[in-house]
């Protein structure tokens, strides 16, 4: 589903990011990335929805060249992958239904369809009672899993989450891992990057570990072990 | 499920669809009245420009206007000698009246100037007492003389000033009429040039203060530019909505404007009514180049909030 070739980032010459990294990730996997701060996470994830570009080596989501991808492609590669950031990125000035339709809207889908989607994924992560509020109107968990609802509507078959737990307390977290387990649990490809050592000790699933930019280990049913 | 998801998505990336085009519009509508305050705030800047723009065209309206008025007022007189032969002052009036610079003549026998003379110093019974000693009219015929420009006067003066018709000719009132003349040339020059550098930094100073203003207001969305990227929006969808609500703020901050103006206006009207004996002089200014008007400014402000605003989201969109 998810491969990278001996990919490097250099953001210029002093900072190297990423070094020569390859990893696959099978379809339904559900994978946790964790590694200190500023060995690289963030990057591996920008390059998965091409927000920056790899300086060499090749990023493939199924038999597409993400290193190659076009300007204008970018949109399209962005509504197939669901993207969770530790600060929500919500629109402030749209309502939790309508920030959740909005990913869809872009994506030129008939109002008759979003109708129908929209309250369908807002019902997965249980915020069917408060599809009208704006998002400074909700906790950082209802906040977060608006964002969740959002990264579902186009069905992804892959959803990246960058430390979607970063600004929650322990219940939040748990709550929203269960939520991520449970889309998981019906096919989609989840790659996790996580900073809580709870979260992954408790998942039991394949941890990477990166470390100044370069995988240092890569577990099945791994712990986390900094 | 997927699999038709993606066909959908790709044509919709590729062609322009009617779709999008109403919520592009429906989106500018919703983000107008939920940045309330900053769409307010960029009207009213809207507005200020186009008042000072509308004060600046007033007052060249009212400032040609008067010039005009003063060199209407101007013209010389060629007084003929009173023993003058009718065949010379014929020639020479047909001479003068040759000029195609010549607007207007007027041709005055000597009963109709000295019945002007007389009614002129009608309390000075001196003079009056003097003439009738004289017994015949001391006074000659008169051609007063209108030209198109106030410059070609000269020309006049020159051509007449001939040895020729030295005898004819008594005088011509020719130094005053060539101070007025240069008077007024000054003041012309003086208001057009004072008008042009005012207008030149008024548009420089509306231009930077819109841009900046529109500026801001993107700056200050960079965030949900971004977001909207994330999600997956195309580089118009995310555009788009601003662009309409520059059109938006465009046509409102016009129509404000004409109103107002109109309005301002009509209260300067009856001081013009007093000076110069015209009723309604802005205002039928501003109705008779109504279309020029509101066309000129709109297309100007259009431009400018349009580039403002392209130019300042071409740096969110990169990414
Ligand atoms: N835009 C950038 N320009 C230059 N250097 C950058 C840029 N973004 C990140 N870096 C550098 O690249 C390295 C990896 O950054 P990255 O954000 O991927 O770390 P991270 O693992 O996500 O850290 P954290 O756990 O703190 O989020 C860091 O040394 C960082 O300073
Ligand atoms: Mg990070």
């Amino acid at each position: 589903m998810i491969s990278l070739e001996s990919v490097s980032k250099k953001y210029n010459r002093k900072s190297v990011a990423l070094e020569d990294v390859s990893l696959f990730i099978e379809p339904g996997e559900m994978v946790s990335i964790v590694g200190q701060s500023g060995s690289g996470k963030t990057t591996l994830v920008k390059l998965l929805i091409a927000e920056e570009r790899a300086s060499s080596g090749r990023v493939k989501i199924g038999d597409w060249d993400i290193t190659r991808v076009s300007r204008r492609d970018v949109p399209l590669l962005r509504r197939q992958i669901g993207v969770i950031f530790q600060d929500f990125k919500l629109l402030a000035k749209k309502t939790v239904y309508e920030n959740v339709a909005f990913a869809l809207q872009v994506a030129g889908e008939s109002p008759f369809r979003i109708r129908e989607v929209v309250p369908e994924v807002i019902e997965i992560v249980g915020l069917q009672d408060k599809m009208s509020r704006y998002p400074h109107q909700l906790s950082g968990g209802e906040q977060q899993r608006v964002v969740i609802a959002r990264s579902l509507v186009h069905r992804p078959k892959i959803i990246v989450a960058d430390e979607p737990t970063g600004n929650l307390d322990a219940i939040n977290t748990q709550e929203i891992i269960d939520i991520l387990s449970k889309i998981n649990d019906f096919g989609t490809t989840i790659l996790l990057v996580t900073h809580n050592k709870d979260v992954v000790n408790h998942l039991r699933k394949r941890v990477i570990t990166i470390h100044g930019g370069q995988i240092v280990s890569d577990q099945q049913s791994g712990k986390y072990r900094l | 499920m997927v699999v038709r998801l993606f066909l959908i998505s790709s044509q919709e990336n590729i062609d322009f669809s009617m779709l999008s085009f109403f919520r592009v519009i429906k989106f500018a509508i919703q983000d107008f009245f939920r940045n309330f305050s900053l769409s307010f705030m960029t009207i009213l800047t809207l507005v200020l420009m186009l008042l000072s723009v509308n004060a600046l065209i007033a007052f060249r309206v009212v400032g040609q206007h008067a010039i005009e008025m003063v060199e209407d007022q101007i013209n010389i007189s060629i007084y003929f000698s009173h023993t003058a032969s009718d065949e010379h002052i014929s020639e020479i009036v047909g001479f003068v009246q040759s000029f195609p610079e010549v607007e207007q003549t007027t041709f005055k026998t000597p009963d109709q100037v000295l019945e002007e003379f007389r009614t002129q110093h009608a309390a000075n019974h001196e003079i009056l007492a003097s003439l009738d000693e004289l017994g015949e009219n001391p006074l000659g015929a008169t051609l007063i003389v209108k030209t198109n420009n106030p410059e070609d006067y000269e020309n006049i003066i020159t051509a007449i000033d001939i040895p020729e018709y030295q005898d004819i000719i008594d005088a011509q009132t020719f130094g005053d009429t060539q101070a007025a003349i240069e008077n007024i040339r000054n003041i012309t020059e003086r208001v057009e040039r004072v008008s042009l550098s005012l207008a030149i930094m008024f548009g420089l100073i509306a231009f930077i203060i819109i841009f900046n203003t529109i500026r801001v207001a993107i700056y200050t969305q960079r965030e949900e530019i971004s977001i909207k990227k994330l999600v997956g929006a195309t580089d118009w969808f995310v555009k788009g909505p601003y662009i309409v609500q520059s059109i938006f703020f465009t046509v409102i901050s016009i129509a404000v404007t004409s109103y107002l103006v109109m309005f301002i206006w009509s209260r300067f009207d009856p001081y013009w009514g007093l000076i110069w004996h015209q009723a309604d002089f802005l205002t039928n200014y501003y109705n008779s180049n109504i279309l020029f008007l509101l066309s000129s400014q709109t297309a100007a402000v259009l431009v400018l909030t349009i580039f403002s605003a392209t130019l300042a989201m071409r740096r969110y969109l990169r990414t």
